[in-house]
């Protein structure tokens, strides 16, 4: 029986923001939970993690913001990633980020937003379902 | 001591007479594994000796305090009589840490502050373009310029930002802070050029520039140049000030950002320690006499949790520690080179706050203050509930800060006794566990060549981020309980809220159009420089660059005064001295 094909992240960090706890600690725990995690490390910019996600032929990039550019960043990666032609990639984004941003971000495209006290299977699961239900996998 | 010895003894036996006739019957009796709480005896702290262990406020180890009483306390009674505000700043001190889109947006609001009595001396953020050593046109600027704090391209940006600073608050008569680290030498070239101009003489300058290359590798993120290149421009700062700017203090090393990405209390103060230490090797290898500039080193906090007895423990711990470093491993005999002198002491730290029933932070911060009142510091709560909404700190939430830390100064007298716990069976039983997993996480650094050696194999980085991740599956686990996070968190819980205003200090409009006006500015200049006299100078610095046995300061000075830009002489060093790269995990 062959092996179901892992579920590949990106785990950005966009912008010149350096905190990096959640990035890190988020691919760690999916990484435990039988996903292949890609940490791009700091400073990326939106074509970098477009020219990445691609590379590294993932199906999800999530992007850790804590600077307040949340919005203009995301903005910024799906086009990206739309001009790549991978529009199909399913883009999380976590950090700090004000209540009242989180339907924007949904709007322009963003899959889902995960704040300070999220557990790292909440993220997996939304992921998982994701995932399946597109017919990857 | 025979008599001592002999209580001990008698101590021992009736403990181990209680473990098994009271102890353990109760723990069997509700089927534990063991204790959930712990007794301590005077078998915990057995050899002690106070004065080596202890000794008394304001002299060696200074684990009671570095002081017999701080400043702050020998007016704490008079400024509540005149309603002081300590975050406003005045009196020459530095005011409220800020900054925001151009140098004249800055400005303005630092005019604004002092047109209502807010006079303290600049407290400067930087925008990560910055901090990062990139100029607001350059690629990597786009979207961030002037949004953490004020974008600082040139000397020009750098003398506007001082306009609000003239006549009785003329800038040596105020204290200048910068939050500034790899690019650290450019922003001292500016103040130091700035007071040129203006005829002040530089021995007078004071301020702290944060200069804690070593930690932005850490945690925190703005580095540059590798790690070894970045201690040489330490250095270089180090023996300019100690020569020409006595009064500027030369680092303000810090555990807090450390921790907050994640490290251990043992790894905070380790990892601290070492990055201090290095600094201290630095000015040595320089020639210089430890006592001559170890006075002038600064700490800016370490790190804090919500484990009140441990976070006591670590503040007397860590002077303990540090004082020891200075007096036995680099043979300092001024007793202000031992001193970690710092605004703050112990505090929750801002990763202890939750999202979740945000007004719960206000009651964690008031454990803070607790814990800070305790440990040799004014009993600060911080930081205001608010802090996890990324909305800015309200009002409300600042004046609930600012009362609880009077009400634990004038009402529960918190303040009145130094080093309340010393003597404790207790507390000195956990600063001698913190202060010695410190020192054996110290030695296995040294041994790994020190910190340089530590962060350019990428050990302290993956260990702060596998701490990080521990501590992430204990709260998963449900071994660590946060309130309202992954416990207490169903529908019978209710949210409790309150009004929350915040001040208007930085207009949307103007960081939002900061990127565009900045471009503008720096087109001028490149305009209206001497471009020969820059090449000139950039390419002396490129020169003495490659050779380390120069310093640096003073090409970076005219650089400065040419008006090179911040980027310009970043980028020559980034020539010479190449880029770090991040650690992938």
């Amino acid at each position: 029986m062959s092996e179901e094909r892992k579920i590949r992240v990106l785990v950005a960090k966009p912008g010149l923001d350096g905190h990096e706890r959640g990035a890190r600690v988020v691919a760690y725990g999916l990484r435990d939970e039988g996903f292949e995690v890609v940490y791009t490390g700091l400073r990326q910019t939106p074509d970098q993690i477009a020219v990445a996600a691609l590379q590294e032929d993932v199906d999800v990039v999530g992007l850790s913001i804590l600077s307040g550019a949340h919005v203009s960043l995301s903005r910024k990666v799906i086009e990206r990633l739309k001009d790549q032609g991978a529009d199909d990639i399913l883009l999380v984004v976590g950090g700090v980020i004000p209540e009242k941003d989180i339907p924007t971000l949904k709007e322009i495209g963003v899959g889902a937003v995960f704040t300070s006290g999220t557990s790292i299977p909440m993220i997996a699961e939304y992921i998982r379902s994701e995932i399946r239900s597109d017919g990857g996998g | 001591m025979g008599k001592d010895t002999d209580r001990i003894d008698e101590v021992r036996k009736a403990e181990e007479e209680w473990q098994e006739k009271v102890l353990d019957p109760r723990v069997n009796r509700f089927k534990l594994q063991k204790s959930p709480t712990r007794f301590y005896t005077p078998t915990d702290r057995n050899g002690f000796n106070f004065l080596e262990k202890v000794g008394f406020p304001g002299q060696y180890p200074f684990t009671a305090g570095n002081n017999p009483f701080d400043f702050w306390r020998a007016f704490a009674e008079e400024s509540a009589k005149r309603g002081h505000r300590p975050d406003w700043g005045g009196g020459g001190s530095v005011g409220k840490y800020g900054g925001f889109g151009t140098a004249s947006d800055y400005r303005d609001y630092l005019l604004r502050m002092q047109s209502i009595g807010r006079t303290g001396g600049p407290n400067m953020a930087f925008d990560l373009v910055t901090q990062c050593g990139y100029d607001s046109d350059s690629s990597e600027a786009e979207g961030e310029v002037g949004r953490v704090g004020v974008a600082v391209d040139s000397f020009r940006d750098f003398q506007i930002i001082y306009e609000a600073y003239t006549g009785d608050l003329e800038m040596d008569k105020v204290a200048s802070n910068f939050t500034i680290n790899a690019p650290a030498a450019v922003i001292i070239a500016m103040y130091a050029a700035m007071a040129e101009k203006r005829g002040i003489p530089l021995e007078r300058l004071r301020g702290t520039p944060q200069n804690d290359i070593l930690k932005e590798f850490i945690a925190r993120g703005t580095y540059i140049y590798p790690p070894r290149q970045s201690l040489r421009l330490f250095r270089d700062i180090l023996v300019f000030c100690n020569e020409h700017m006595p009064k500027l203090n030369i680092t303000s090393i810090g555990g807090y950002h450390i921790r907050e990405a994640g490290a251990t209390r043992t790894q905070d103060l380790a990892f601290s320690m070492a990055n201090g230490a290095a600094y201290l090797q630095a000015g040595v290898d320089a020639g210089l006499d430890v006592d001559t500039f170890a006075p002038m080193f600064t700490f800016n906090a370490f790190g804090g949790s919500m484990e009140i007895y441990q976070e006591i423990a670590f503040q007397r711990a860590a002077r303990r520690m540090y004082a020891r470093m200075l007096k036995e491993r680099f043979g300092a005999k001024n007793p202000r080179s031992m001193m970690i002198r710092q605004p703050v002491s112990a505090h929750i730290g801002c990763s202890s706050t939750t999202l979740q029933r945000p007004l719960n932070n206000h009651t964690r911060a008031v454990i803070g203050g607790l814990a800070a009142g305790m440990s040799g510091a004014m009993p600060l709560s911080f930081p205001p509930f608010d802090e996890p909404l990324g909305l800015g700190h309200s009002l409300e939430a600042v004046q609930l800060n600012l009362d609880a830390t009077r009400i634990l100064i004038h009402e529960a007298k918190i303040a009145d006794v130094n080093d309340p716990w010393a003597g404790s069976y207790m507390m000195e039983s956990l600063t001698d566990e913190i202060e010695e997993g410190a020192w054996a996480e110290f030695d296995k650094i040294e041994k790994m060549g020190g910190a340089v050696a530590a962060i350019e194999s990428g050990y302290m980085q993956k260990a702060v981020a596998k701490s990080a991740y521990e501590r992430q599956k204990r709260i998963e686990r449900q071994e660590d309980f946060v309130v309202g996070v992954n416990c207490f968190n169903d529908e019978n819980e209710i949210d409790v809220t309150v009004n929350r205003a915040v001040e208007d200090t930085y207009d949307e409009e103007s960081m939002r159009s900061a990127e565009e006006r900045q471009k503008v500015n720096l087109a001028q200049l490149k305009k209206e420089r001497d471009g020969g006299a820059v090449g000139k100078a950039l390419s002396t610095l490129e020169k003495h660059a490659g050779d380390e046995t120069v310093n640096l300061m003073p090409d970076i000075l005219e650089c400065v005064k040419v008006e090179a830009t911040l980027q310009e002489i970043c980028d020559v060093l980034r020539g010479v001295f190449g880029e770090a790269q991040p650690v992938r995990i």
